[in-house]
This record gives C-alpha cells, sequence and structure tokens, in this order.
C-alpha cells in the first residue's frame, strides 16, 4: 500500500490540486508524504491537499477540499466505493473522520476508534476502551463521539467517562489514557473532537445545563500530563463578578465542541456552552434576580486562549445571561481575509452569524441566517447589543419562542468555499411553546439536567418547520440562492474544489448541489438519517468523499414526535462510515 | 393552578407525601421541568424526544423501574441521582396529568 502510495505522490498532490501552482509547498499535506503529521504539516496544510487533519478539515476551518476529480461534470458517475460498520452506534455515527497518506480515522459511539486504508476499507487497526457503563446509563448527552485529533504520531480521543486517550497512528495501541474530569460524580464527559495544536491536545467538558464549570483542558500531547484547565464559568475574577451569589460554582457553561487555532497569533479560538438552568425565571431583573443573576462570563462567548497557558487573551460574549440555550459552542470559526483584513466567521446557536476581527474578537458584522427569531428583536452589528431581549417569567409565554431549543443552527458545520467566496451552511425555522417553571436551586452535582422549563417543538407563527442550506456571503450574509428541506438536516455540509456542495439530510439522502447556483446533480438513499461529518480525501491517487450515517441524538430524538415516519421507526443504534467514488 | 390541585390530589390519594414533599408543595411538578421535561415535551403531556406520558397505561411498577434504570440511548437512568420518594413522587405527577 505504502509504495502504491508513493507511486501516486505526484498525481495526487499536484494533478489534484488546483491551488498547487500557488502553494508549492502542498507535498506538506500531500497523500504519501513520509513526514509524520506534526505542528509544522498541520500548520502549513493547505485544502488543495489530500489530507483532513483537523475536525474542522485544516485551522482555517472552512470544511472545503480542494479536491476537483469529483466535479459538477462526473458527480453522477459517483457510487459507493465502500462501508464500514463501527457497532454500537447509539444516537448515530456524530464524527467527522480524518484522512491523512490515504488512511481514513474515524470515531464511533463509546468511542471506538478505526484506522481503515482509505482505498478499500480494510481495517488497519481498531482501539475499543473500555468505559464507565454504570455511569453511562446515567449519562443524557451519550454515548455519541464527534471526532478525534491527530498530530505527532498519535491519534486523540475524549470518552464519555472524562478521559482524554492517544493511541499510536500506526498500531492502535494506547500510549496515554488520562482522567480529566471526574465524570461519577459530575455526569459530564466528552463528546467533542480534540484539537491538536504544537505538542499540545485541547478539549473541552460538555455541560452547558449541568451543574458544573464547563472546563477546557490543556495536555501535552506526547505525555497526557493535564497543562492547564480553563473554567468557563467564571474562570477569572472578573467573571466571577458577573454571576450573582456565586453561581458560578454551577454555572454550567464547557465547550463542547472543538475551536481551531491561529498560528500566526498563537492564538486557539473556543466557542462556550450556556449558562445552566437553562431558562431562568428572573425576566427583565436578570441583572439581580433569578438562579444565576448577571452576564454569566464566559458562557455562550467566543474566547481566545493562549495554547502554552490557558489563559484568556479576549473574547466577545455573544449573548450575555443566555436565557435561551443559544450555546456559542458550535465550535465552527471560519478563518477568512476580507479586504486585507484577518476576520473569523462564527454561527451562534440562535441562527446569528458573527464575524470577528481576528487580532481581538472586536466585531465585524452579526447577521441573521434564520427568518424566525424572537428572542431578540434584533443584534447590533457594530456593537453586538442584543436589542429588544426577551427575557422570560415564570409561566407559560403568550406567544411562541423562536428559534427553538434545537437551534437556528445546530452543532454540525457549515462549509466555506474560497473558489465561489461563498459560506453554504444549514439554517432552521422552527419554534417551542414553553413554559418557564421556578426550580429548585441545584447545587449538588449529578443531578441529570437543569432545564427549568417544559416545552413543545412547533412550526414558527406563519409557516411550517423548514431548514435550508443557504449560500452566502460569509460577511454580509447575502443570499446567493438557498435550497429547503421540509425537516431541517442535521449533519454537517461539504463544499469542493469540484464545485459541488454535499448535503447529507436527515432523511437519509445524500445531495450534491452545484455550489454556483444549487441546481442538484446527484443524490444517493444512505438508508439512514446524518448527524455527522462529510470529508473529502485522496487514497491512491483517487479521490473520496466519506460520509458518516446513522441517526439519532438529541435534536434528531425530536423528530419523531414532530415527523413522524421515517424517523419513528428509523435505527437510532446503527450506522455506517459510507465512502463513495467514481465509477472506474 | 388545576394541575396544582390535581397534584395534591395525587399525592393525598395516590402516594403518601413524605414530609419534605409537603412542604414543598409543587415539588414534583418542578423536579419534572428539572430533569424530564427536556425528552417528555409540554410537561409530558406531549411527545417529544421521549413518549407522551399523560394517561399512560403502564403501571406503577413499570414506571418506576423505567425512571431508575432508564433505557440505553434513550432515556438516562435516575436511580442514582433521585430518591426513592422522588421517584414516587414524580409517579404521582405522571398520573395527575388530565389523560386526553
Ligand atoms: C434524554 C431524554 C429523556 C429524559 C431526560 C427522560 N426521559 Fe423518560 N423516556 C425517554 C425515552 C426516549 C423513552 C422511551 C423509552 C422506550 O423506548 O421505551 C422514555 C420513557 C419513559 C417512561 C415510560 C413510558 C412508556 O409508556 O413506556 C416514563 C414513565 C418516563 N420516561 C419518565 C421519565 C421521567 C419521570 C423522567 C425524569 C426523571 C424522564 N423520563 C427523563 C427519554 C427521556
Amino acid at each position: 500500500m505504502r509504495t502504491k502510495c508513493l507511486q501516486f505522490l505526484l498525481a495526487t498532490s499536484f494533478a489534484a490540486a488546483p491551488f498547487a501552482a500557488a502553494h508549492a509547498q502542498a507535498t506538506n499535506s500531500g497523500e504519501g508524504s513520509a513526514k509524520p503529521v506534526d505542528a509544522a504539516r498541520i500548520e502549513s496544510a493547505d485544502e488543495a491537499g489530500a489530507d483532513w487533519l483537523t475536525y474542522h478539515g485544516t485551522y482555517q476551518s472552512h470544511h472545503f477540499s480542494g479536491l476537483d476529480q469529483i466535479n459538477t461534470g462526473n458527480v453522477k458517475d459517483l457510487e459507493v466505493a465502500w462501508t464500514h460498520f463501527p457497532g454500537r452506534t447509539t444516537r448515530g455515527l456524530q464524527t467527522m473522520p480524518l484522512a491523512a497518506d490515504g488512511v481514513l480515522y474515524y470515531s464511533g459511539s463509546y468511542s471506538r476508534l478505526f484506522a481503515l486504508d482509505g482505498a478499500t476499507g480494510k481495517v488497519l487497526w481498531s482501539y475499543i476502551p473500555k468505559l464507565d457503563e454504570d455511569l453511562i446509563s446515567r449519562q443524557t448527552h451519550s454515548p455519541y463521539n464527534r471526532g478525534i485529533a491527530i498530530g505527532d504520531g498519535r491519534v486523540y480521543i475524549g470518552t464519555v467517562d472524562g478521559r482524554l486517550i492517544a493511541v499510536d497512528a500506526k498500531t492502535g495501541k494506547p500510549v496515554w489514557d488520562t482522567k480529566l474530569i471526574n465524570s461519577q460524580k459530575l455526569t459530564v464527559g466528552f463528546t467533542g473532537a480534540p484539537l491538536f495544536v504544537r505538542g499540545k491536545v485541547i478539549i473541552g467538558a460538555q455541560g452547558g445545563e449541568w451543574p458544573y464549570r464547563g472546563p477546557i483542558f490543556g495536555v501535552d500531547a506526547a505525555t497526557g500530563k493535564q497543562l492547564w484547565e480553563f473554567d468557563v464559568a467564571g474562570g477569572t475574577d472578573e467573571a466571577k463578578a458577573t454571576w450573582g451569589n456565586d453561581s458560578w460554582r454551577t454555572g454550567g457553561g464547557g465547550g463542547w465542541m472543538p475551536g481551531t487555532y491561529d498560528a500566526a497569533s498563537n492564538t486557539v479560538w473556543w466557542g462556550t456552552a450556556n449558562p445552566g438552568p437553562l431558562y431562568d425565571w428572573a425576566g427583565p431583573e436578570w441583572k439581580t434576580k433569578g438562579p444565576r443573576p448577571g452576564d454569566d462570563l464566559y458562557t455562550t462567548s467566543v474566547i481566545a486562549l493562549d495554547p502554552d497557558s490557558g489563559k484568556l487573551k479576549f473574547y466577545h460574549q455573544e449573548l450575555p445571561h443566555d436565557a435561551w440555550d443559544f450555546d456559542s459552542a458550535v465550535g465552527e470559526m471560519m478563518m477568512i481575509n476580507r479586504d486585507g483584513r484577518d476576520l473569523v466567521v462564527h454561527p451562534n446557536k440562535s441562527g446569528f452569524i458573527f464575524v470577528y476581527d481576528r487580532k481581538d474578537a472586536g466585531l465585524a458584522n452579526v447577521w441573521p441566517i434564520v427568518e424566525n427569531y424572537n428572542f431578540v428583536k434584533s443584534i447590533d452589528p457594530k456593537t453586538g447589543e442584543l436589542i429588544g431581549r426577551r427575557d422570560m417569567t415564570e409561566g407559560k409565554q403568550a406567544t411562541p419562542l423562536c428559534p427553538a431549543i434545537d437551534g437556528g443552527v445546530s452543532w454540525n458545520a457549515g462549509s466555506y468555499s474560497p473558489k465561489t467566496g461563498l459560506y453554504y451552511k444549514i439554517g432552521n425555522e422552527w419554534c417551542i411553546d414553553i413554559e418557564i417553571v421556578k426550580t429548585t436551586p441545584i447545587v449538588e452535582p449529578q443531578v441529570q439536567l437543569n432545564i427549568g422549563a417544559n416545552f413543545t417543538l412547533r412550526p414558527p407563527p406563519n409557516g411550517q418547520i423548514a431548514g435550508h442550506l443557504d449560500a452566502r456571503d460569509p460577511v454580509t450574509g447575502q443570499k446567493k440562492w438557498e435550497v429547503r428541506y421540509a425537516q431541517p438536516p442535521l449533519a454537517s455540509v461539504l463544499a469542493t474544489a469540484g464545485n459541488l456542495v454535499f448535503v447529507p439530510d436527515a432523511t437519509g439522502i445524500l445531495h450534491a448541489y452545484n455550489a454556483e447556483d444549487g441546481k442538484e446533480l446527484w443524490s444517493h438513499n444512505d438508508g439512514l438519517g446524518h448527524v455527522g461529518g462529510i470529508i473529502a480525501y485522496s487514497a491512491g491517487g483517487k479521490e473520496y468523499v466519506a460520509v458518516a450515517t446513522g441517526w439519532g441524538s438529541l435534536v434528531g430524538d425530536d423528530y419523531d414526535g414532530a415527523f413522524g415516519e421515517p424517523y419513528k421507526s428509523m435505527a437510532k443504534d446503527a450506522g455506517a462510515m459510507i465512502v463513495f467514488a467514481l465509477k472506474q | 393552578m388545576r394541575i396544582a390541585i390535581l397534584l395534591l390530589w395525587a399525592w393525598c390519594v395516590v402516594i403518601a407525601p413524605s414530609p419534605t414533599r409537603a412542604e414543598e408543595p409543587n415539588g414534583s411538578a418542578a423536579l419534572f421541568a428539572t430533569t424530564c421535561g427536556w425528552c417528555h415535551s409540554q410537561g409530558g403531556r406531549a411527545p417529544g424526544k421521549g413518549p407522551k406520558l399523560a394517561g399512560t397505561e403502564r403501571d406503577d411498577a413499570f414506571i418506576v423501574n423505567r425512571i431508575t434504570h432508564g433505557k440505553p440511548g434513550a432515556m438516562p437512568a435516575f436511580g442514582g441521582t433521585l430518591t426513592p420518594e422522588q421517584i414516587t413522587s414524580l409517579v404521582g405527577y405522571i398520573r395527575s396529568l388530565p389523560p386526553e
């Protein structure tokens, strides 16, 4: 295999790479490269390469592949090349696979880890950790796993019982196994992918609506030793002062999806979760009353950390005192440049997209991708001020709250194509009928959830529930085209240099659209809904598209009640990695 | 209000309220909204991630068992989190929901 890979080295790195001329060093990210996946290779990896080295593709986080063998002209000839079943796929396959040197790495529920020959699907090794199953039976956001990191010859994976594990990338043998959270006491663990940064692994805990402090950890990649912990809830004195009655002690937070790394300034960008309880009854008096009076820093924020010390460099709190469960934990931090200005584009769960200046998280713009929102009237695009906040008090709310708790955008990623300059992202139109309930304050851990409301998913006041794939300018939000779906797709989106946009939908159909106009060019029924990742990579000189298939998740579970079939009867304990290639 | 009355009725008739619960007249409804309502919509009156509970034909033993042990991949086990009294009070709450 290795020789075969080497034979194709040049062909792959250059022929399949439209930007090769502009990035002569692209061999760094080329399949068959003898160089190990280390910090230098990840930092110089560009999207023209054959690999997919981080959760978000590259540190630029575009979820874009520069491969163009599969393109608008031949996508009609796409077919299944191979399939792999990870087993025990409780709550669906939610992972984002990685690819390096023609090997596909991916994780399934229960942190089951596989390395497969990217061309054939042959198992190179597997690693199935032993987890605390008794704990898992008590957990809610469990036992799915959303992805892994790779670097310095190891693959890194978090577990729902609070560990971060490194295994040898060649053999699958465990190298170290570090317990970071006392999950037995605190319920939460890790489901999000770690981020590898210059000899360190960074991972954020689950925890929005749990009585804990939502820590993000920095760990030595070689030894597994914990280097630092940053607590999202009250992580600095400044932050503690924004939680009345010391409520930061059980404040929630967490950064349950991976962010990314800006190598130029040695800064990690990360999104944080909502505070707990989710809803509170303080209403307009939230600054002084209720279970967590104040802004609740650094929940529902985008934070910039020094990866060496874990110290906060700067931040922007997208929703001060988030009273709606509209986290900033969606880890998508798209690095783009516009008119000489380095920017970061970040979707908030509310359906508002925040555009930041990369040097200090100063706001460049804020725009909504959803039509239905009433938790605020608007957000000032210059200052970020929430205008006309809807702070609810105890009791049944007279009008529905929009978007629904399931999010104006969900946790999976959109995709940015440098080729078209468009951001392809799913927006969701749905609302909830809601009754705020005054709950007994929770001060002890191991209480499952801390919600504080009863609610039901419902259509927006003037229309149907829907999802839409939008093609927009990432900075201004200007829309070029959209495709609508009766049920919001929940999986990640992939744009490629073949001018394609792939959307794995909720019913199980994988769609390929023309990136310029949204015209559907190809589709395939994967047999189960999608709630995970999708990537393109190259192996043996050939382009492949890998999609995680398998329904479930705590948003997907709402589809039974809301839509009935096919979700009612859809397996929620099955899934597969399905890999496509062009017909020979 | 109607719920509160029904709840009181449920406690008096169906289960013997423990002293702590009696001091907290809306205890089980609040507990439900804290830990269960996220999946059992509208306070258990409508299907959501979990089924509608109002009017359930399951017997008490089944309900207690489901709350205690959960169901893998569907519902968490609450046996280690909630006290037997709290679980009993939740059964009372579910029974108090109008079946329509
Ligand atoms: C994470 C979502 C979730 C949470 C939280 C949750 N449930 Fe459930 N519950 C479910 C699901 C899903 C089922 C259906 C299980 C099955 O497939 O039989 C269920 C089933 C039940 C049943 C049995 C219904 C029947 O007729 O079979 C009862 C009773 C119940 N839940 C009560 C509760 C109570 C009380 C709480 C809070 C202490 C709670 N649930 C919390 C998801 C949840």
